[in-house]
């Protein structure tokens, strides 16, 4: 079956956020298979947060459909939604919140294991074993809200993977992160991304940690796809539009 | 110091334990999910249906019970579709349950403050029946057990509504499940306080606990403790200076708020994390 190799598919997808009346992305066609790593480029209010808030189903679709693994986003969108760990942009949470980096990590878990189960050793295990791999079991006890913004960024991206989903939607993943593991991050996500044949889609606006085993590039622009290419033929695209 | 029947004593202490519990606990949900405008409105809606229940000589609490959910009902989705600000939402309906509710009292059978009415205005001791006990430690178990099922998918939410939905889980039953619950709570608090001063209940134990604690295991259990104590305080206050329960109740959870705010444990510990850190 042709379809089972597709992970996640756009077909003329629009969103428009309420009370505009502009598209943030219009008219987008995409097709990501199975176990592909696609970036996503483009300046700032191109349209790659909504574009990946459209994906998930955050955002109600205006126009056109998507499917994740088969699922309709608007209609199967939390059963899709188990499947997918999304890594917001610039999350950020208040000191004094009561909720510690383990906490949160584990929240990651929840969907799997389902309404009225509580976590068990192995959810525990997956939860301290993820931390430990993003040097963060350190910060376990810590609240949430008293860490640095690159602390939180990796607990975020911990809860993401702790999860084990089949889908993996970064959103400028890096943008707080230390330059040592602006290196080392980058190189965790390739190896889940190979050994736990993660579907990964890596938004940025900057090339600062490009991965060597990226399969494709797609650049955004005024919210339509302009480029959709390898990344050598995709990178010669962008140089010449900026 | 007043000497009352020892049955009503009885009745009293239970009630002031039993409903510090459950307004502390659904407390801090109401608080953490940005619920509170909900919450104080429906806590308003339940005492213009109490009003009305004692005119119209029903059961009060039949009818408080409708005017919460029915609150509730409107306000959730119109807050939710118009992104009405929570004070926009709060001033609108809150002088309107109360405009209701005095009009429901003044159309009382013998006007004027008589005993039923002032028992809804702001609450009775005497006015507690054995029924009103059973009721309460069954709400207790229910409400215990929803929270102990569910505390997974409300942790969650309550740290951050969009990421959990995000994550997979669906929020929106569990945000309904609390505005239920908690207005089933202000509904059977009523009598022990009054319709002026439910939301109190609601709002100050749970705002003291995580002015105090940083960790929502703690707190869970911390806010309903609060409740508990302050009911207690606040009864054998009412009781030495014959003043009505409510008031004193709400002045001691009032008076142990602002040493915690004063006290500020949090922000001390915030600074002594950071000179440690410095120090490292
Ligand atoms: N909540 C919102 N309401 C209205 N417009 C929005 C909202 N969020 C983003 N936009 C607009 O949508 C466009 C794309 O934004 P976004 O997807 O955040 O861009 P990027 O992530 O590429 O910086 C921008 O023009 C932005 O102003
Ligand atoms: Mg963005």
């Amino acid at each position: 079956m042709i379809s089972s190799k597709i992970a996640i598919k756009l077909e003329g997808v629009s969103t428009v956020y309420e009370g505009e009346r502009r598209p943030a992305i219009r008219d987008i066609n995409l097709t990501v298979e199975k176990n592909e790593l696609v970036y996503v480029l483009g300046p700032n209010a191109s349209g790659k947060t909504t574009l990946l808030e459209t994906i998930n189903g955050l955002l109600p679709i205006f126009h056109g459909k998507i499917s994740v693994f088969g699922l309709d986003i608007t209609t199967q969108g939390r059963r899709a939604r188990c499947e997918i760990g999304y890594v917001p942009q610039d999350f950020m949470v208040e000191p004094g919140e009561p909720y510690t980096a383990f906490d949160v990590v584990m929240m990651g878990r929840y969907s799997k294991i389902g309404v009225l189960n509580k976590p068990d050793k192995r959810d525990h295990e997956q939860v301290a074993e993820t931390m430990k791999l993003l040097e963060i079991e350190n910060l376990a006890r810590r609240p949430m809200g008293k860490l640095s913004g690159g602390q939180q960024q990796k607990v975020m991206i911990a809860r993401a993977l702790a999860k084990e989903p089949k889908i993996l939607l970064f959103d400028e993943p890096f943008s707080n992160l230390d330059p040592e593991s602006r290196e080392n991050i980058p190189l965790l996500i390739n190896t889940f991304h190979k050994e736990k044949e993660m579907t990964t889609l890596i938004v940025t606006h900057d090339l600062q940690g490009m991965l060597e085993n990226c399969g494709r590039v797609v650049v955004i622009n005024n919210g339509r796809v302009m480029v959709n290419d390898t990344p050598d033929k995709a990178l010669e695209q962008w140089r010449s539009l900026s | 110091m007043i000497w009352l029947e020892l049955g009503i004593m009885q009745r009293a202490l239970i009630a002031c334990v039993l409903t510090g519990f459950l307004t502390g606990l659904m407390g801090v949900f109401v608080v953490r999910m940005r619920l509170t405008a909900i919450g104080y409105s429906m806590s308003h809606g339940a005492f213009a249906g109490a009003s009305l229940g004692v005119a119209i000589s029903a059961n009060p609490l039949v009818t408080a019970m409708l005017f919460a959910s029915t609150t509730a009902l409107f306000i959730g989705p119109i807050a939710d579709k118009a992104r009405l600000h929570a004070d926009t939402i709060t001033s609108i309906i809150f002088p309107l349950n109360m405009a209701l509710a005095f009009i429901f009292l003044t159309l009382t059978p013998e006007i004027g403050l008589t005993s039923q009415v002032a028992n809804v205005l702001w609450g009775s001791i005497i006015s507690l029946t054995n029924t009103d006990m059973v009721y309460l430690v069954t709400l207790c178990a229910a409400t215990m057990a929803i929270v102990h099922f569910a505390w997974k998918e409300l942790f969650a939410i309550m740290f951050n509504r969009k990421q959990a939905e995000a994550d997979g889980i669906n929020a929106k039953p569990f945000i309904y499940l609390v505005i239920f619950l908690a207005g089933v709570v202000v509904t059977f608090s009523l009598k022990l306080v009054g319709g002026l001063l439910i939301y109190a209940l609601l709002f100050n134990p749970a705002a003291s606990a995580l002015q105090l604690l940083e960790d929502m295991r703690k707190i869970i259990i911390l806010s309903p403790l609060i409740g508990v104590t302050t009911n207690i305080v606040g009864l054998i206050v009412s009781l030495f200076l014959d003043l009505p329960v409510g008031s004193c109740i709400v002045l001691v959870s009032t008076v142990t708020f602002a040493i915690l705010v004063l006290l500020s444990p949090k922000k001390r510990r915030k600074m002594e994390n950071e000179t440690l850190e410095v120090n490292h």
